[in-house]
C-alpha cells in the first residue's frame, strides 16, 4: 500500500542555515523520529535503521538510503529509503523530495513530498493508520528539524529514541478527532 | 411371530439407519481429549518455522542465513538451493503446473514460502526466522484478474513463459493458465437471437478462505535405520497424500505411513500437498530426526487453500413467460501464482457445468478462462464440490434477476422452470444425469411452512410505508447440488479413480471393526458409518468402531471432501457388509439346515420362512463363522472388502428462504427467519444431518455476509488475521429452522446423497437473494457480497434511502 504526502513548515533560520542542516544526512536523519543512520557507505549511499512501534507490534526496519539528488542552487534534496523490518514479513521504501525555500530574512519554509510505500504484516495491520501515522512522522520530524535549527549548536548524539507507540497513537487519535470536527463530512 | 414391540426394541438397540445418535466422537472432544498434530510430540524434534516473502512479486537478489545460524537453538536454514540436489525445490501439482516449494530466484505472492528455520524448539525457530536476510528487488503485482491478460501485463511465471500448455489446453498469453467450456455455443447463442427476454449480470464470488479452527500443519519422521517415513498431517486425503508423498521422494509407497488423526475441521483447506509439509518431509528425511512444522493463523489465511475467486458473466434468454430457453455462463478464474488448484485430473473448471441448476434449460453453455495472479495458489473448494458454489450462486441469483425484469414472483418463476418430478432421471443439456428430486414438492413445502404470501404482504406495506426504518427482503434458492465424486470414468487424480472403499472385520462376540479410506474432520463418520454397518448386519452401532487415514490401516480411498464419504465410502460400507451378510446367510441355512431361499432377514436375524421360532441372530452367525461348524468348503471368518465405484454422482437438493430487515441507517443486515429444507435421499442420522445443515449455513451466512480475501495495488494482503476476517461466533450466527424431504438416489446402496455442501452451497444465494430483494423495487438487481453492514450502508447511501425528513 502506497502512502503519499505533500506537507510545507515554517523554519526558524534562514534559507541557506537550513540548507546547510539538510545537506548534512546523518545530522537530518536524527531528526526522523526513531531513525538513526548505522553506516555511511559513500557520500551519496547510507545504511540505516527506522524503529516504529504500533501499540503492541514493533517494526525495526533496515535498509538502505540512497542520495538521487543534492542540489544546492536549488536547494532540492531527494532520497529514496528501503528497508526490510527485521522480523521479515515487512517492507518499506520511501521516496522523498524536500526543498528550502527563502521567506524573508529570518525565516525559510521546508517543502516536503513523497510517497511511501508498505508491504507485508506493516501494510496488512498497518494500512489503518498508515497516513495519520505518515503525518504525524512527518510533524515530528519538522518539529525536530526546526530546533534544530533553532539550537544552533551541535547536537551531543544521542540515542533514537524507536517512535513512542503511545504518544504517536494519541496523536493520531487528536489529529483523527481534528479532522471529523474540522470538516464536514458528505 | 414377533410383536411389533420386541421387533421395535431390537431395531433400537441397533441404533442403524434413522437414529439420531449421539456422536461417538464427541465424549473426547468435550473433554479436550482430541488428539490433532500440534498435540504430538516426538524425541527429538526440531520444529521448522516459514520465512516468508513481503512482496507480492519480486526477485530475491540474496539471502544471508549466517545471523539466523547463530541464533541459539537453530540448527539448519533450508532455501531452494538446498531443496535443489533432490529435485524438491519445484514440486508438480495436481491440476498439471508446478509450484516453488521454497522461492526459486523469485516470489509470486505475497507470504510465499522462502526458507524454512529448523530449531530446537518453536521459539527458537521463529527467532532464526526473523534474522534469515534476504535481498528483494520488487516486481510491479497483478492482483486483479482482469488485468492478467492484458498486453504487455508483468509475466507471473517466468518459469513457464514459454510453455504452450500447463495441463489443459492450449495457452494464449503468459498468464494464462486454460480455457475450458461446456455445452453447445452455437444453440445458446441461437437461443438468444430468438428469446423475448434476456438478462445478463456480472456476479463476482470473491476471494474467500474456509478458516478452519485447526491450521495445517504436519510432523514427519524417517527413521534411517528401518527407511521408513511416516508422516502425521492434516490431511483430509491420507492415502493420496502417501502416494504423492512416494512420487516425490522415490521411496516405496509401502514405508510411508501417513496418519490424519483428529482433524479440527477441513472444508477443502486440508485437501492440497502444501509446501511446508513437503519441506519438514524432506528436513527429516536428510536429519533423520522428527520435524513438525505448524501454520500460525495469518500463513493459514494468507498462503494455503483459499475458495472462490470467480468473476462470473450470467446470462439467460426467456420466453415471455420466463419460460428459460437458454443458457450463457462464463467466469474469469483466479487461480494465483500456481496452479495448484484441488480439481480430478479431466475437470479443471470442477463441476462448473452444473450451472443449469433445478432447472429443465434446453440450450447451455459455459466457459472458464484461469489465469495467474500474484496471489496466493492452492484454490480449494470451501464446503463445497469444486467450483459448485460459484456454479449454484450464479443461477440462483440469475433466476432472481429474470424474475426482476419480466415481474413475475421469485417463487413462480421458480416453479416455471424445475425440472419435473416425473422427469428424472433428468440429463441436463450440459451432461449430468440428475439422479432424483421432487423440486415443486419441496418449494411448496417452504413456502406454506412461512407464509410466503404474508410475508410478500408484510414486504409490500413496509415499501409503501416512507417511514419504515427498514428495508425487508425475502431471498429463495431452489438449488441442486452435485456430490461423491466420482465415477472413474470422469474422475481421477493423477491418475487414481475416485473410489472409495470398506474393509469390515467382523470378530467372534459380534463386535465389528470398519476401516474407509475417508478422513473425518468432524463430520461424525465414527457414528454414521457405523449406523450404516449396523443396519445392513444387524449388529448393534455401539459395538462397531470405524477406523479411518491411518494409511497401514485403512484401504485406499480418496479421502473425505466434495460430501463424497456418504455417498461413495458409505456405499462401499454397505457393500462390504452385504457380502458379510450374503456369507452369513449361507452359515444360517447350514445351520438351519435349509436351504438359503427358505430364510428371511429380519432386524438382526435370519429366519426360516413359515416358521420363525427357527431363526440364527447375526451374533450367533459370529460365533460360528470362527468355528469349524460351516458349510463345507467355506473358510472361517467374517471379513470382506468393497471398492466401491460410483456409477453416478448423487444431487441432493433443497428450498431455502431467508427473510432479513435492514437498517436503512446503518446498513446491518438482520436475519429475521431462515428456513432450510434439505433433500438428501435416505437420512442416516438425522442429529448429525442436521448438525451439518447449522455448520454449512453459518459458513453460508459467514461468506454472503463478510468473508472476503481482500488485497491492495501492490498485493498487500489486508485481511490475514481473524481481526479483519470473519468468522462467526454464536453472537452474529443466526437462528436456523431445518426441515426435509426425502427422495432416494436410485443408485446408491442405500439411497443416499451426501449433505454437508449443500446449506453451504445453497445458503449463500439465499442470503445474497434476500439482501438484493430487500433493494428490488428500488431497481437494483445485483449487488456483490460479501454483505457487510458497510457495503450496504453505502447502497442505502447511492439510493437515498435513509434520507430523513429535512435531510439537504
Amino acid at each position: 500500500m502506497k502512502v503519499a504526502f505533500e506537507r510545507t513548515f515554517a523554519l526558524p533560520a534562514t534559507a541557506d542555515q537550513a540548507w546547510k542542516l539538510l545537506e548534512d544526512l546523518e545530522r537530518v536523519a536524527m531528526c526522523m523520529p526513531g531513525a538513526r543512520i548505522t553506516e555511511r557507505r559513500d557520500a551519496r549511499h547510507f545504511k540505516g535503521t527506522v524503529a516504529v512501534r504500533f501499540g503492541p507490534a514493533s517494526l525495526q526496519f533496515r535498509g538502505e538510503l540512497e542520495v538521487l539528488a543534492l542540489e544546492p542552487e536549488s536547494r532540492t534534496l531527494r532520497l529514496r529509503g528501503t528497508g526490510t523490518d527485521a522480523t521479515g514479513g515487512s517492507a518499506a521504501s520511501l521516496d522523498l523530495t524536500a526543498h528550502i525555500e527563502p521567506k524573508d530574512a529570518a525565516s525559510s519554509t521546508l517543502a516536503g513530498r513523497g510517497e511511501a510505500s508498505l508491504s507485508g504484516k506493516a501494510a496488512t495491520f498497518g494500512a489503518r493508520v498508515a497516513d495519520p501515522v505518515a503525518q504525524q512522522v512527518l510533524q515530528q520530524f519538522a518539529a525536530n528539524f526546526a530546533a534544530e535549527l533553532a539550537a544552533r549548536a551541535p547536537a551531543a548524539a544521542a540515542p533514537s529514541k524507536p517512535l513512542n507507540g503511545l504518544g504517536l497513537l494519541w496523536a493520531v487519535v487528536l489529529s483523527w478527532l481534528r479532522s471529523l470536527l474540522g470538516a464536514r463530512r458528505t | 411371530m414377533a410383536d411389533t414391540a420386541e421387533l421395535k426394541e431390537r431395531e433400537q438397540k441397533l441404533q442403524g439407519m434413522g437414529a439420531s445418535l449421539l456422536r461417538k466422537e464427541d465424549a473426547r472432544f468435550i473433554r479436550g481429549q482430541g488428539t490433532y498434530i500440534d498435540d504430538l510430540t516426538l524425541p527429538g524434534m526440531l520444529f521448522g518455522a516459514i520465512v516468508r516473502s513481503p512482496f507480492a512479486h519480486a526477485r530475491i537478489t540474496s539471502i544471508d542465513k549466517q545471523k539466523a545460524l547463530a541464533c541459539p537453538g537453530v540448527v539448519a536454514v533450508l532455501t531452494a538451493d538446498d531443496l535443489k540436489p533432490v529435485n524438491l525445490h519445484w514440486m508438480p501439482t495436481a491440476g498439471g503446473d508446478v509450484q516453488a516449494v521454497l522461492a526459486d530466484k523469485k516470489v509470486c505472492f505475497q507470504y510465499q514460502e522462502v526458507a524454512m528455520v529448523l530449531a530446537t524448539d518453536r521459539y527458537a525457530a521463529y527467532d532464526g526466522a526473523a534474522l534469515v536476510e534476504v535481498g528483494y528487488e520488487e516486481l510491479p503485482a497483478i492482483t486483479d484478474p482482469k488485468q492478467a491478460l492484458a498486453a504487455g501485463a508483468p509475466v507471473i511465471r517466468e518459469d513457464i513463459a514459454d510453455k504452450k500448455d500447463v495441463g489443459h489446453g492450449p495457452r494464449t498469453h503468459p498468464n494464462h493458465i486454460f480455457t475450458w467450456e461446456s455445452g453447445n455455443k452455437a444453440a445458446a447463442d441461437a437461443a438468444f437471437k430468438s428469446a423475448a427476454i434476456t438478462v445478463r449480470e456480472e456476479i463476482l464470488n470473491p476471494r474467500v478462505h474456509p478458516c478452519p479452527l485447526e491450521t495445517c500443519g504436519c510432523v514427519a519422521s524417517f527413521n534411517k535405520a528401518t527407511g521408513y517415513l511416516t508422516v502425521y498431517v492434516t490431511s483430509q486425503i491420507p492415502h493420496l497424500f502417501r502416494t504423492v508423498l512416494a512420487m516425490l521422494s522415490g521411496l516405496a509407497e509401502s514405508k510411508i505411513r501417513v496418519v490424519g488423526g483428529d482433524i479440527g475441521g477441513g472444508f477443502g483447506n486440508k485437501v492440497p500437498i502444501y509446501p511446508g509439509y513437503v519441506v519438514a518431509t524432506v528436513a527429516s528425511i536428510v536429519t533423520g530426526v522428527p520435524i513438525k512444522w505448524i501454520e500460525s493463523r495469518i500463513d493459514n489465511i494468507s498462503t494455503t487453500g483459499f475458495a472462490r475467486d470467480y468473476h462470473g458473466v450470467g446470462e439467460l434468454a426467456a420466453d415471455k413467460d420466463g419460460r428459460i430457453k437458454g443458457l450463457r455462463f462464463s467466469a474469469l478464474a483466479d487461480h494465483g501464482a500456481f496452479n495448484s488448484h484441488v480439481s480430478a485430473s479431466k475437470l479443471p473448471a470442477g463441476l462448473f457445468s452444473i450451472c443449469t441448476g433445478s432447472y429443465a434449460i434446453p440450450n447451455a453453455y459455459c466457459r472458464v478462462d484461469a489465469v495467474y495472479t500474484n496471489k496466493a495458489p492452492g484454490g480449494v473448494a470451501y464446503r463445497c464440490s469444486l467450483r459448485v458454489t460459484e456454479a449454484v450462486y450464479l443461477i440462483e441469483r440469475m433466476m432472481d434477476v429474470l424474475a426482476q425484469k419480466i415481474g413475475v414472483d421469485k417463487a413462480e418463476i421458480r416453479r416455471r422452470n424445475f425440472v419435473k418430478a416425473e422427469q428424472f432421471p433428468y440429463t441436463t443439456s450440459l451432461g449430468w444425469t440428475l439422479d432424483s428430486g421432487a423440486y415443486h414438492a419441496a418449494l411448496d413445502k417452504v413456502l406454506t411452512a412461512v407464509d410466503y404470501e404474508g410475508l410478500r404482504r408484510e414486504q409490500a406495506a413496509k415499501r409503501a410505508d416512507p417511514k419504515c426504518p427498514t428495508l425487508m427482503g425475502i431471498g429463495i434458492s431452489t438449488f441442486t447440488e452435485i456430490v461423491g465424486a466420482g465415477p472413474t470414468k470422469v474422475c481421477d487424480i493423477l491418475g487414481i479413480g475416485l473410489f472409495d472403499s470398506c474393509d469390515i472385520r467382523v470378530h467372534p462376540t459380534g463386535a465389528v471393526i470398519a476401516r474407509l479410506g475417508t478422513m473425518s474432520q468432524g463430520q461424525g463418520h465414527a457414528t454414521t458409518y457405523s449406523q450404516i454397518i449396523a443396519t445392513e448386519l444387524g449388529l448393534p452401532a455401539s459395538d462397531i468402531v470405524i477406523e479411518e487415514g491411518d494409511t497401514d490401516k485403512a484401504p485406499y480411498g480418496a479421502g473425505t471432501w466434495g460430501s463424497r464419504s456418504t455417498p461413495v465410502a458409505g456405499a462401499a460400507a454397505a457393500t462390504a457388509a452385504r457380502k458379510i451378510k450374503d456369507k452369513a446367510r449361507k452359515i444360517a441355512a447350514h445351520l438351519l439346515e435349509v436351504g438359503e431361499g427358505d430364510l428371511e432377514w429380519e432386524i438382526d436375524r435370519f429366519k426360516v420362512r413359515g416358521n420363525p421360532s427357527q431363526a440364527k441372530t447375526m451374533k450367533e452367525i459370529c460365533l460360528v463363522s470362527h468355528t469349524g461348524n460351516l458349510p463345507p468348503g467355506m473358510e472361517q471368518g467374517l471379513n470382506a472388502v468393497a471398492y466401491y465405484d460410483p456409477p453416478n454422482l448423487t444431487f441432493p437438493f433443497g428450498a431455502y428462504l431467508c427473510v432479513v430487515d435492514i437498517d436503512k441507517f446503518t446498513g446491518e443486515t438482520k436475519v429475521r427467519r431462515f428456513y432450510a429444507l434439505d433433500d438428501c435421499g435416505t437420512r442416516i442420522n438425522p442429529m448429525v444431518i442436521e448438525g451439518q445443515i447449522h455448520g454449512g449455513l453459518t459458513e453460508a451466512f459467514a461468506v454472503a455476509l463478510g468473508q472476503q480475501l481482500p488485497f491492495d495495488e501492490s498485493g498487500n494482503h489486508l485481511g490475514n488475521s481473524l481481526m479483519d476476517y470473519f468468522l462467526p461466533t454464536a453472537m452474529e450466527t443466526p437462528h436456523w429452522e431445518t426441515d426435509h424431504t426425502v427422495t432416494p438416489s436410485p443408485h446408491h446402496p442405500i439411497g443416499a446423497k451426501g449433505v454437508a455442501e449443500s446449506p453451504h452451497v445453497g445458503g449463500i444465494p439465499c442470503f445474497s437473494n434476500a439482501v438484493i430483494d430487500a433493494f428490488a423495487h428500488l431497481g437494483v438487481t445485483h449487488m456483490d457480497m460479501p454483505h457487510s453492514s458497510y457495503r450496504v450502508w453505502r447502497k442505502c447511501q447511492e439510493l437515498g434511502v435513509n434520507k430523513r425528513p429535512g435531510d439537504a
